[in-house]
């Protein structure tokens, strides 16, 4: 068995050693764009670890509505601006969005999304839960997504990035795929698992509308962002693919005086070939099959 | 108002570590060659580890979230596994050497790494055991002694040959640290942010310099801390280097850059730092250099002012 740190997930891997990935049809990077359709609870209980509303007693009407908009106005109008440039979204869904709003579910099922757990309700996180509790989880997560979309489920981006020590070997036993919380890598990444298989497809807490407008910019800071991230991936990609990820907001890409950027991030990127805009598990499964054999030898021939 | 008597005598620092020095009073500082800035540029190769260990010090932004915390351990980790090859890549086509500042749980546990950045010739330097294990005043004298001996030993197995720079984890340093890290054998240390120059520290121990950072232009401070955005980041580096360069015109100076792999690493980010390179190493007169280079001159230089020390 390689060395690896703990959690003992990862075998080191530097990048400019791999065998290099060949996505389908020669394209240097597979771009997945992951709007997360959310709902925040107007009144959650504090699981004693983390505040879903710490700016006051609940409920914070300001917090709570902010994100509601998404669902209300927002994911309408960002829906406009992909459809335009036919993107095929992976949504990083709250599963209770799909009982809550039929409308915004009927929506993305018309487009053939892809459904990522993203946990129940984004107020409710793993961190806090037992294995029976988090085993039960993803119980609920598959039968709400076969039951409303007649999907099967692939794979997670936990409740607000939460998770536990145990969340990948408990994810794998669900028969899930990929996990996203992994920030590590322009590439999928094997997770050790004690069965089955399980691999990162790396979500992005940089190339993120939440993060950006959050902390250190707008609309033209989100779309240079994502032209010098596009550039960067593309150069390298013609040597071996990478992974490119987008993650948006609703609530907050879909307001008024933010919604052209998205315009003009997708336009750049879309003009290039050899782009392949594919969903999470379109990534997760062709690298199972592709690459996942020869990267994880790899990495233990590094380690070993 | 009297001051403490605890400061002692009045006159100079409220402590022994170095004495008070104005740069225009100095003598005037030759680089080799002429040059006007001499350039360190240190990237952090440094391990957030899963959990903390008890008892451990560390800023709270390491561990803001309930753990584990896939998101932030994870991130970090990027720098490791893909952001230090397109730091060390852009300083390479710069022509500028990289001075490695590598804890001990990098040493031991990415030997790939420490190979990678042999090869390249970079200077590896101590960097603590990890990230997770800040050195402040809350470690007795007796840990603190362990955590450097630790990580000086990680780097010489690692290694090959001893360390002779310093710079702690978050620029931790407890009230005893200089006199630990020259009693280690540690030769310059670049935890303070307070000068242009380099400078003598008073350490009985041994003989220790400081070679002071630009806290202002470490990206982590800026981008993450201050949450600038990386193209005024970018601006922020270039106008850095025109004012130390300009008045480097009457003595030498220093700049030294802490940079940090998972973040500046990232693809959107690099290309702000090769421009940010390019116009720096354009100017006639720069010295890129290791730390220890800098330092090593700088000694020389001081003895044959018959300074000593």
């Amino acid at each position: 068995m390689p060395t690896s740190l703990p959690p003992h997930r990862v075998d080191y891997s530097p990048i400019v050693e791999r065998p290099p990935i060949r996505w389908p049809g020669g394209a240097r990077v597979a771009l997945w764009i992951s709007p997360n359709v959310e709902h925040y609870e107007y009144l959650p209980t504090f699981d004693g670890q983390r505040d879903p509303w710490p700016r006051m007693p609940y409920p914070d009407v300001r917090e709570y509505s902010y994100c509601d908009y998404g669902n209300r106005v927002g994911f309408w109008r960002m829906l406009k601006s992909l459809d335009r440039h036919k993107i095929r979204c992976t949504a990083s869904l709250n599963l209770a969005v799909l009982e809550h709003y039929p409308e915004v579910r009927e929506a993305m099922m018309e487009r053939d999304w892809e459904f990522m757990s993203h946990g129940v309700y984004n107020t409710r996180y793993l961190s806090s839960m037992s294995e029976e509790d988090e085993r039960a989880f993803y119980r609920q997560c598959k039968d709400l997504l076969r039951r409303h979309t007649g999907k099967e489920l692939k794979g997670m981006l936990g409740p607000a990035i939460s998770g536990t020590d145990r969340t990948p070997d408990l994810m794998a036993e669900a028969g899930l795929i990929y996990h996203a919380d992994w920030m590590h890598d322009d590439q999928p990444v094997p997770i050790r698992v004690k069965s089955g298989r399980l691999m990162s497809v790396p979500y992005s807490v940089e190339t993120n509308d939440g993060v950006i407008f959050r902390s250190y910019g707008d609309g033209s800071q989100f779309t240079r962002i994502c032209r010098d991230q596009f550039d960067r991936l593309y150069e390298e990609g013609a040597v071996s693919g990478r992974v490119m990820c987008i993650a948006i907001h609703p609530f907050l890409t879909g307001q008024p005086h933010r919604i052209r950027h998205l315009d003009s991030a997708l336009d750049y990127i879309m003009s290039h070939d050899g782009v392949w805009q594919a969903t999470a598990g379109e990534i997760a499964e062709y690298y199972i099959a592709n690459c996942y054999d020869a990267a994880a030898a790899h990495a233990a021939g590094i380690n070993g | 108002m009297a001051l403490e008597p605890r400061y002692g005598p009045r006159y100079g620092m409220d402590h022994r570590h170095y004495d008070w020095s104005a740069i225009p009073t100095r003598p005037r500082l030759e680089w080799p060659g002429g040059a006007r800035v001499a350039l360190c540029v240190i990237v952090n190769l440094e391990h957030l580890e899963w959990r903390p260990p008890e008892g451990s010090f560390h800023p709270a932004y390491l561990y803001d979230r309930p753990l584990p915390d896939y998101r932030n351990h994870s991130h970090r980790e990027y720098g490791h596994r893909v952001g230090v090859f397109r730091v060390l890549d852009a300083l390479e086509k710069a022509g500028v050497p990289a001075t490695v500042a590598m804890d001990a749980f990098t040493a031991r546990n990415y030997p790939y790494l420490v190979g990678h950045c042999l090869g390249r010739g970079c200077e590896i330097i101590g960097h603590g055991v990890s990230l997770s294990r800040v050195i402040s005043s809350r470690m007795s004298e007796e840990e603190e002694r362990e955590c450097v001996r630790e990580s000086v030993e990680a780097i010489a197995r690692a290694t090959g040959s001893a360390t002779r720079g310093w710079l702690g984890p978050e620029y931790g340093e407890s009230h005893r640290t200089p006199g630990l890290l020259a009693e280690a054998g540690i030769r310059y240390v670049c935890d303070w942010a307070n000068d242009e120059q380099p400078y003598p520290m008073n350490t009985p121990q041994g003989r220790l310099c400081a070679l002071p950072v630009m806290l202002d232009l470490d990206d982590a401070f800026a981008m993450k801390e201050r949450g600038f955005p990386v193209n005024e980041y970018a601006e922020m580096l270039k106008d850095g280097f025109d004012g130390v360069y300009a008045d480097a015109a009457e003595s030498g100076r220093l700049l030294t850059l802490n940079l940090h792999p998972w973040l500046t690493g990232q693809p959107f980010r690099i290309r702000y730092l090769e421009e940010a390179l390019a116009h720096i190493m354009a100017s006639p007169g720069v010295w890129a250099a290791t730390g220890s280079e800098i330092i090593d001159w700088y000694n020389k230089s001081l003895l044959s002012e018959g300074e000593g020390g």
